[in-house]
């Protein structure tokens, strides 16, 4: 790169810089580290200049050009169980304690369509998070948030269509316009059928309803990220680092795709797409995956499908420390390996963090091992001084080399899926599910024989075990539950319910009306999860695995 | 021996299979023939797949809190069917005060997070074919080991206060140690002489000076024997048996594990007379 060039990009940088600090002031006017010396806002080599800058493509260095001197990354714990008005407690709490996003767990059965009193829910009510089974509990779950200045992420899939309409009747509720309701839907099929089975219909459907979505926020509910492309779940199921952004990238393309088939411009829905990562042990490595799927994002973006605003380049993504990394044996462990976790997602500029709680191998966690987990983000923000550079890791020899091999090998990964036909087509063939579950074998058989090490677990393990207090779901919550969506059926105008589900089916039947609009007359008429879903089943059919 | 059939199943919503499908795995690789029922299985379904399948074993696999409604729930279907003679495990995230009342429910064991596919294929193999087990009492005390510093001067001992007989001296190089055995009935007492500083017998002596060194009990099977004794942490001296004396196979379990005793399990030869 020539030495103009190198100087366009950083004045450019600069002036960016300026605009950026006048909406967004930073946090200091001087950051210095614990002996006083000055912080720079950003270190780098001439000679490695094409890495770019902050803020610019392809965004190697970060989305935005002055990255967490200004604001902080959010700090969103993922958190629901039981009922909607324990859950809604705890969320107050955690906003009190100084959280700065709400992130909702909803148990299977909300996540599968079905109702808390439907035979398939039996023995899952609000286990792994809240039960949803109509507006009313929404409007319980989200009673005095106000949802204008609380942006709310919502981990929902196959079932994503039906919440995102009960949070917009609650916004209505409220009295907020629609506008200005902010948050993100995970509302990502794709990895459900690789690796986390909350599915419900076929893929096609189930992309239709994505690409609903995406039109009718686009018009609708523009400040909200329409799909979270996750990551996650891929690694959990047990991926490796170099597998979790290659296959995430890919079902990203899916999506793209879709949506232009679906006559969608792609510079008005690639800005509202969102990434969910996924934080394992290896520190530097982890760290190199986030600055290598950025930069491969963003030429995917620009030189492939030719989106013309930056906004549309930027891989913007949340990130959450590795659940499957956790032990149930010494559960204290866990707090030091969520702190090494959660200091990569910031050192690979996470815009958004969950910090998994100490015991969550065990149960969902108590509030003292939530409060624990939360604490750890905010050490790592105000005490640990590595928000106060863009990219502290920049420039350093083997994380430059790492993330350079990781885009080579995602890459290839993206080279072979393309052949095989896209995203859809190899998850169809199961290919993606075959690599992660050889993965995840061999990782088995290496902890096994000792080869990798797991403190706690194969060495330096404890004779007596220390079984800390665990956060129980009181089971008596599932007939309260039942009785409560028995009362709402009661006591609901029923005449609205059967014409608003009526409607419904008439669209679901026709292969280009948006569903969006109908689904919400339902969820306004009280008509629940399990009875729209139903719908959608009877017309869809039911995915059944391969 | 048949294969051993077993249906690995997902009772209930929860859709993470990465324990179900390595288990599946594993099992496959110790020779099992395993059926895999795939996600969303209502208990109905499962005791159905079972008697279907003529399975040996069912392995239950649930991470999202729903076993102690879902496990009950399948012994009563296998008990409708009178299948419940078929054993059941269950593996997963399931906290260790809810075991307790799943073996009460007729689980035969939980193994939780963190237990190896190791220790789930030997308990089951245990749990078929008790016979084959590793775990049937080994055979007789095959010798007592005595570490001493001269053989030539402490066997007078044996032979002539005792009126041992002797059966043979030899020279283990590989060892470094000169052995003595003196037969006392179907068992041997193994006298061991270091034959240089390098002998591990040298260094017995030095830290406990003569004595007892080691027991050795006969057993069968010492190679799934040692497998299972690694799979349960029982940390070993030899994780692969080594030649013995007279074509044997032997290793040593580390004291660590065995209450300070250093134990030699050995197998004879096959068609040995011993």
């Amino acid at each position: 790169m020539t030495n103009n060039k190198v100087n366009k990009q950083e004045n450019d940088w600069k002036q960016s810089v300026d605009s950026t600090i006048k909406r967004f002031p930073e946090r200091k006017d001087l950051f210095t580290t614990s002996s006083d010396i000055e912080v720079d806002r950003l270190y780098t080599s001439k000679n490695e200049a094409d890495l770019g800058y902050p803020g610019q493509y392809p965004y190697t260095r970060g989305i935005q050009p002055t990255m967490y001197r200004s604001r902080f990354w959010t700090m969103r714990q993922y958190a629901g169980f039981g009922s909607a008005t324990g859950t809604n407690e705890r969320f107050r709490y955690l906003l009190e304690q100084g959280q700065t996003g709400l992130s909702v767990a909803f148990d299977l059965p909300t996540q599968i369509g079905y109702d808390s009193d439907d035979i398939m829910a039996e023995g899952e009510v609000g286990k792994v998070g809240v039960a949803i089974d109509s507006l009313k509990d929404m409007e319980i779950l989200l009673n005095q948030i106000p949802l204008n200045k609380v942006s709310t992420s919502m981990t929902i899939n196959a079932s994503a269509s039906v919440l995102l309409c009960m949070y917009i009747a609650v916004g209505e509720k409220q009295g907020v316009p629609l506008d200005e309701l902010t948050g993100t839907i995970q509302n990502d099929i794709l990895k459900e059928y690789i690796s986390r089975g909350t599915y419900i219909y076929p893929p096609k459907p189930s992309m239709r309803l994505i690409t609903d979505i995406f039109e009718y926020c686009q018009k609708n509910v523009p400040k909200f990220n329409t799909i979270s492309i996750s990551g996650y779940h891929i690694r959990e199921a047990g991926s490796n680092a170099v597998q979790e952004a290659a296959f995430t990238i890919a079902n990203g393309m899916a999506y793209v795709d879709a949506a232009i088939d679906s006559g969608l411009d792609i510079d008005s829905f690639a800005p509202r797409l969102a990434f969910f990562f996924n934080a394992h042990n290896n520190f530097f490595e982890e760290v190199a995956k986030f600055r290598a799927a950025r930069r491969i994002w963003a030429k995917i973006m620009k030189e492939k499908y030719e989106a013309k605003d930056p906004k549309s380049w930027k891989l913007r993504f949340h990130t959450q420390t590795g659940g499957s990394t956790l032990t149930a044996q010494q559960p204290d462990n866990n707090i030091t390996r969520v702190t090494l976790q959660a200091l990569a997602s910031v050192m690979g500029g996470t815009q958004s963090l969950h910090t998994n709680s100490r015991d969550e191998a065990l149960s969902l966690p108590t509030e003292d091992s939530a409060r624990i987990a939360l604490r750890t983000q905010q050490i790592i923000a105000n005490e640990s001084g590595v928000a106060d550079t863009i990219d502290p890791l920049g420039g350093s020899y083997y994380v430059e080399e790492l993330t350079d091999r990781i885009e080579v090998e995602v890459n290839k990964y993206l080279d072979r899926i393309n052949e095989i036909g896209g995203a859809v087509q190899a998850v169809e063939e199961g290919f993606m599910q075959r690599e992660i579950h050889q993965n995840a074998y061999e990782i088995q058989k290496r902890i096994e024989k000792n080869e990798e090490i797991i403190v706690g677990l194969n060495e330096f393990k404890l004779d007596e075990e220390i079984n800390p207090d665990l956060l129980k779901v009181d089971p008596s919550l599932e007939q309260a539950q039942i009785t409560s969506i028995q009362k709402i059926r009661s006591n609901r105008n029923k005449t609205d319910v059967t014409l608003a589900l009526e409607a419904f089916r008439e669209a679901v039947k026709t292969s280009d009306t948006n569903l969006i609009p109908y689904i919400l007359d339902a969820v306004r008429a009280y008509a629940t999860i399990g009875e729209i879903c139903n719908v959608m089943r009877d017309e869809f059919g039911e995915y059944t695995g391969i | 021996m048949d294969k051993i059939r077993v249906l690995v199943a997902k009772p209930g919503l929860d859709g993470h299979d990465r324990g179900a499908l390595i288990i599946s795995q594993a099992l496959r690789d110790h020779g099992m023939e395993v059926i895999y029922t795939g996600l969303r299985q209502t208990p109905v379904q499962i005791a159905q797949a079972a008697v279907q399948e003529d399975v040996d074993v069912i392995g239950l696999s649930s991470l999202s809190g729903a076993h102690n409604t879902l496990f009950p729930k399948i012994m009563d279907e296998l008990k409708k069917r009178h299948a419940d003679d078929i054993p059941v495990v269950g593996g997963g995230v399931i906290p260790s005060e809810d075991i307790p009342f799943l073996l009460e429910k007729g689980i035969k064991r939980i193994f939780t997070s963190g237990s190896s596919t190791e220790s789930l294929a030997n308990y089951i193999q245990e749990l078929i074919y008790p016979k084959d087990s590793a775990v049937t009492s080994p055979k007789k005390i095959s010798h007592i080991g005595i570490a001493v510093t001269n053989i030539d001067k402490a066997i007078s001992f044996y032979t002539d206060s005792l009126g041992m007989e002797i059966e043979g001296v030899e020279n283990v190089e590989s060892q470094a140690v000169k052995i003595a055995f003196l037969k006392v009935g179907e068992s041997r007492i193994e006298l061991l002489e270091p034959l240089d500083d390098s002998s591990s017998i040298k260094k017995f002596l030095d830290k406990k000076g003569e004595g007892i060194h080691h027991i050795a009990l006969e057993v069968d099977n010492l190679e799934r024997r040692l497998s299972k004794l690694k799979s349960e942490g029982i940390q070993l001296i030899d994780e692969e048996a080594k030649p013995g004396a007279g074509d044997s196979q032997i290793a040593f379990i580390h004291p660590k594990s065995t209450n300070g005793v250093l134990f030699e399990l050995c197998q004879q030869a096959e068609g040995s007379e011993e």
